[in-house]
């Protein structure tokens, strides 16, 4: 049970940012000429190192704009660190965003396969899959109609149900549990807890701190991008005030 | 591991017949033209400026020349007529003047001869071993009387390399002779076809060898990732593509029939407005003009898809990891299904018009795969600049008009002046579509060289687009 599912070692986060992002290709040339291009750094994360083992759930916790969003990117590969290294043993899939990759005009099936693509799912594992995903979100005979025509609650119980059919090694959340009517989030939280009973590392970001507390063994606290405080949930979610 | 010998076996059984397929079937659509193109050192006509002298009886045009043909086929004379009715017979001999040997001759009748026509001093077959040797064209008349006879045409500055003059009766002349030289050579590399494959597939094997070796020790090779990564997204990439083709069409009541229809309605256009023009310089207009336009739409549509593919897929990209290559590579996919569909009318437009469907149709797919190489490597290099400079796609756009009008798409390639030919030569599209048209609409094959040319540009262009792609892909994701 102990067996280190990600580690993250020792990981720098810089963006750079100039007065005004969006340059054309003139502007960009004339200021380098003159050489008054000029970047101000903005370190989102600033040396972080933890790592998780198989089975634990780990909160992160900290203020808008601590670099919580940032980690998990950097965790599922979206953002490649400045320096520093991430390892994965086992594949993630990251609830960043529920539904990203959903294509408007197509219908509820087709977007299931789209969306079940690009989370990493492969194809007998979809069709297997299938009438679960259906039957979990309740959306009945609207499967076969264009997306567009969904309720936004609609929308994110498809979501929910795709993104939440797999068992996967590690998974990333970012809050999402809150979604549909009463009766769904119910369900929903149910399979989250499901999913995380499962011997499923767990990585969790929640400004709930009751949910952190009932959810995760251990949490990590996040301050301008800067590891405050790491041990156990209980112990941190003290510290931080909730 | 186990994994990874399984693949390599896999990829090893389907490279080694593959390859083995692939030469044997060009060895038999190449044909002749495999062995034989037409000659570097074929002379061609020079403009007529004025006649040389009247060829009564007695008299002797004589043309001296060294030729560089290897296989001599036919001369050609051009004639003047002084615009009058000739009578009688004109000659013509070709000598080999080192050892005075008559190659050919022939008796031609004046009557028949018009102004500015030309005769032909064909051999029956192919005369070979006067490479570098000098030659001489003697025409004379039998019998024609001052008045009546005929007078060869001649160019007053042009002159022959390394070539013997022009005689009038015995005496030496200011000026060329309006003559023409055509033959083959043959071409080394086709002579050595066989020779060439085994050394190729000697080539493949130890690139195999080397992969396996490497596997063995259990290193890590590109190779092996590569198709790793390929299998791995196989499902996303025709989920991706598949989502492209359906929202394209979706909500049209004709749907992907736009796909056949679109190409054909241009080319009705096209071919209204530009055939009075340039239907007299090209035989079949109609399908000269399809192919440029079915392949210039794919190329176009393909570098602008791609150009959008990963600024346009922003929101995906910075909620959800995938190796960033497959966004503009299903964007080239989905055109590629396109241009297929659009194959469809160019060839009923072509067996409308009544091209002879030679073997040598199978050969044009292969510039077309040339085709689809080079937009997708530009495609990579103009989805990189696009991430970084929004200011690309306004470019694009013009870049693209210039490229269209810089590619005889709808114009035969001979109305450019002479110094704009460069242009041509460094447009890559221009050799893809040129070969294309010589494979459907002539029904042979290129001159083997050339399909080394175009693979050559096409892949350049490839890992151009895919260095560039891959250096900067990690730092998309700061500036969308």
């Amino acid at each position: 049970m102990s067996k280190t599912m990600i580690e993250v070692s020792d990981v720098t986060m810089r963006f750079r940012m100039n007065a005004d992002r969006m340059m054309s290709l003139k502007e960009f040339v004339t200021t380098a000429l003159q050489g008054k291009l000029e970047y101000q750094d903005f370190t989102a994360l600033d040396h972080v190192s933890f790592e998780v083992k198989k089975g634990e759930t780990l909160g992160l916790i900290g203020r808008n704009g601590a670099g919580k969003s940032t980690i998990l990117k950097v965790i599922s590969g979206i953002l490649k660190p400045t320096s520093g290294r991430v390892v994965c043993h086992g594949n993630v899939v990251p609830m960043l965003e529920l539904g990203s990759g959903f294509d408007m005009d197509l219908t509820g099936r087709e977007n299931i396969f789209l969306n079940g693509a690009i989370l990493g799912y492969s194809e007998e594992f979809l069709r297997g899959k299938y009438d679960e995903i259906v039957d979990f979100s309740e959306l009945g005979g609207f499967i076969d109609a264009p997306i567009r025509n969904y309720s936004s609650g609609m929308l994110a119980r498809l979501a929910f149900s795709v993104a939440t059919v797999v068992k996967p090694e590690i998974l990333i959340v970012d809050e999402i549990l809150s979604v549909g009517d009463a009766a769904f989030q119910e369900k929903s939280r149910k399979r989250m807890v499901e999913l995380m009973g499962g011997g499923t590392t767990v990585l969790f970001v929640s400004h709930n701190i009751q949910q952190i507390r009932g959810m995760c063994q251990k949490a990590l606290w996040l301050e301008h991008g800067r590891m405050k405080m790491l041990g156990s949930a209980n112990e941190v979610c003290d510290a931080y005030g909730g | 591991m186990q994994q990874e010998q399984k693949i390599l076996r896999r990829m090893a059984v389907f490279l080694f017949v593959g390859y083995l397929t692939a030469v044997v079937l060009f060895y038999f659509l190449a044909g002749e033209q495999l062995h034989l193109r037409e000659s570097r050192g074929n002379i061609s006509l020079l403009p007529a400026e004025s006649g040389t002298i009247e060829l009564t009886a007695g008299s002797v045009v004589e043309q001296q020349f060294i030729t560089t043909v290897q296989r001599l086929e036919q001369v050609s004379v051009q004639w003047g007529t002084y615009y009058r009715q000739n009578a009688g017979t004109v000659v013509m001999e070709l000598w080999d003047l080192q050892s005075n040997h008559l190659l050919l001759s022939q008796t031609f009748d004046a009557a028949s001869i018009a102004e500015g026509g030309l005769t032909t001093l064909a051999a029956e077959k192919p005369m070979e071993g006067l490479y570098h040797l000098p030659l001489a064209l003697r025409i004379t008349s039998p019998d024609s009387q001052p008045g009546s006879a005929l007078s060869p045409l001649m160019n007053l500055q042009g002159k022959l390399e390394e070539a013997g003059g022009l005689f009038f009766n015995g005496s030496q002349t200011e000026g060329t002779l309006c003559f023409s030289v055509r033959g083959t050579d043959y071409i080394w590399t086709g002579l050595h076809y066989w020779e060439f494959a085994v050394s190729g597939l000697g080539l493949l094997l130890l690139f195999l060898a080397v992969i396996w070796y490497r596997v063995q020790k259990g290193e890590r090779s590109y190779v092996i990732n590569a198709i790793i990564a390929v299998q791995k997204y196989r499902f996303l990439i025709r989920q991706l593509v598949s989502r492209d083709f359906k929202t394209k069409y979706k909500r049209s009541i004709l749907g992907m029939f736009w796909s056949f229809l679109n190409p054909l309605l241009t080319m009705c256009v096209q071919y209204f407005v530009f055939s009075t023009i340039f239907k007299s310089d090209i035989p079949n207009y109609a399908v000269y003009l399809l192919i440029g336009i079915v392949a210039f739409n794919f190329f176009s549509e393909a570098c602008g898809m791609a150009l959008s593919s990963i600024v346009g897929n922003a929101p995906l990209i910075t909620k959800v990891y995938m190796p960033k290559y497959i966004y503009p590579l299903t964007r080239v996919i989905s055109s590629v299904i396109n241009l297929s569909i659009s194959l469809i009318p160019l060839l009923i437009v072509s067996a409308l018009t009544g091209v002879s469907f030679n073997k040598s149709i199978i050969l044009s797919l292969y510039f077309l795969c040339c085709v689809i190489i080079f937009s997708l490597g530009l495609g990579l290099l103009l989805s990189t600049s696009m991430v970084f400079f929004r200011d690309t796609q306004f470019l694009w756009g013009v870049l693209s008009m210039i490229w269209m009008y810089a590619t005889p798409i709808f114009y035969p390639e001979s109305i450019l002046p002479d110094n704009f030919k460069f242009i041509l030569k460094v447009n890559p599209l221009y050799h893809f579509l040129k070969n294309i048209r010589i494979c459907i609409l002539d029904g042979i094959s290129p001159e083997p060289v050339v399909y080394v040319q175009c693979l050559l540009m096409a892949l350049l262009a490839l890992i151009v687009g895919s260095l560039v792609f891959r250096k900067n892909q990690d730092r998309f994701v700061l500036y969308l």
